[in-house]
């Protein structure tokens, strides 16, 4: 889990070209959006294609946005339980 | 009524200081823009969305904003011939990479010409007048117009005015595949293109904003007095002396003129014929020595006018010998024989 989250950072860093931000500047359970990273719904879109290109995982829900995307970790928890489903 | 510049903020390969070289070419025929620290401009959370094209244009707009002490502008106008191509290639390449498949909206989002003017208002959350014209080499002119008009009209008294184009390295090797740059390029600053004999041009860039408004600033009076678009005129010498007649000018009143000389031996002859018997004894400078050549450079040509008119301090040398401080400046620009302008300024 460790690892993935790692990753998870490094990836979200390059896809939002979040360019002042090194994987230590992003706590595991710190919000991605609004008052946490302050992300907003076009980077949404952005980590959800994220997820289809490195893990290969669709979010057929939108509904589960929030809770999937509400921070790292949740983001790692979601990708550790849909590889395991798949 | 005269339109008054107000502020201005201009990103280009070069700005007149005292440490500040002329522009070079580097490997390639062209000029590159110096460009500021972006982040000392611009929220760096919205920066990182931001392709080049629209960093270079949304940070001279606010710089020219803060020039002229404006917060919140009455209309944003931009002016773009090649638009965002940097996004535009972005998307493109991913839709063949990744198949059509897995596509992510932000390249396409910040890919159209109308990006610069639409972020300039997100920013600063103006929902005025706000419009971009695309119309190749008139693209700034009708900006313009359109600024000089909507002034006219009395319902704002303020216009933020732009224009910008980047050159990046993919339209740069289509272009010059065309043949439109020189071939060999020599070390060293550019000189001055008048002097050049080759065919093709040194290829520009540059983001240029003003603040314009109908009321004079405490600080200036310089003013834009008209401006004029002529497609494919043939003969320009009529034209010129009927666009000067309208402000009761006489080729002899003008106390510089700035051409778009650019060194293209297939065109520059173009200017030589239309000075020929109206301008042989007017002090004239190629304002494209200092930007290159691209579609929107007769914008950079108009800071160029106000910062001469203003008597601001130009490099001892560059500017022809014997220049007093000039009352009117006429911009007469052409992009290969088929857009003519011509741009009047004056100390009003």
């Amino acid at each position: 889990m460790e690892n993935l989250i790692q990753d998870l950072k490094i990836q979200i860093i390059d896809q939002l070209n979040l360019q002042d931000l090194t994987p230590q500047d992003i706590g595991d359970d710190q919000p991605l959006f609004v008052e946490g990273l302050g992300l907003d719904s076009i980077d949404a879109l952005e980590l959800i294609v994220l997820l289809q290109q490195h893990y290969d995982i669709k979010v057929a829900n939108p509904e589960d946005g929030p809770k999937i995307f509400h921070s790292v970790k949740t983001m790692a928890e979601y990708i550790t339980a849909h590889k395991k489903a798949a | 009524m005269h339109t008054f510049i107000h502020g201005t903020g201009v990103i280009a390969p070069y700005l007149p200081g005292k440490d500040n070289p002329l522009p070079a070419p580097d490997s390639q025929p062209r000029l590159r823009c110096i460009e500021p620290d972006y982040k000392q401009l611009i929220d760096t959370r919205l920066l990182r969305r931001m392709s080049r094209v629209v960093r270079m244009g949304t940070a001279a707009a606010l710089t020219s904003m803060k020039d002229a002490c404006v917060e919140m502008p009455e209309a944003i106008i931009t002016a773009t011939a090649y638009g965002c191509t940097e996004d535009t290639e972005t998307f493109l390449t991913k839709m063949i990479v990744q198949n059509e498949q897995m596509l992510t909206p932000t390249a396409f989002i910040q890919s159209t010409h109308n990006t610069i003017a639409g972020q300039i208002a997100l920013m600063l959350k103006c929902h005025a007048y706000n419009n971009t014209f695309t119309h190749r080499a008139f693209s700034f002119e009708h900006a313009l117009l359109d600024a000089m008009l909507l002034l006219q009209e009395g319902e704002i008294s303020n216009v933020i005015l732009g224009a910008v184009d980047e050159m990046q390295d993919t339209r740069f090797k289509i272009l010059e595949r065309f043949g439109l740059y020189k071939r060999a390029v020599q070390q060293g600053p550019w000189g001055d293109p008048a002097q050049r004999d080759s065919p093709g041009t040194i290829a520009g860039e540059g983001a240029t904003f003003f603040v314009l408004s109908t009321s004079p600033p405490a600080a200036s009076n310089i003013c834009i007095k008209d401006v004029r678009t002529f497609f494919k005129p043939g003969d320009m010498q009529p034209n010129i002396l009927a666009f000067l007649a309208e402000h009761h000018l006489k080729p002899s009143d003008i106390g510089l003129l700035l051409w778009g000389k650019n060194g293209d031996a297939r065109y520059d002859g173009v200017y030589d014929e239309t000075a020929r018997g109206l301008f042989d004894t007017n002090p004239v400078f190629s304002f494209k020595r200092l930007c290159g050549e691209y579609p929107v450079a007769t914008a950079y040509a108009t800071w160029l006018a106000a910062f001469i008119l203003q008597g601001r301090e130009m490099p001892a040398g560059l500017l022809p010998a014997g220049l007093q401080a000039p009352g009117h400046v006429l911009i007469y620009n052409h992009f290969y024989n088929i857009h003519h302008s011509l741009i009047l300024l004056s100390a009003c």
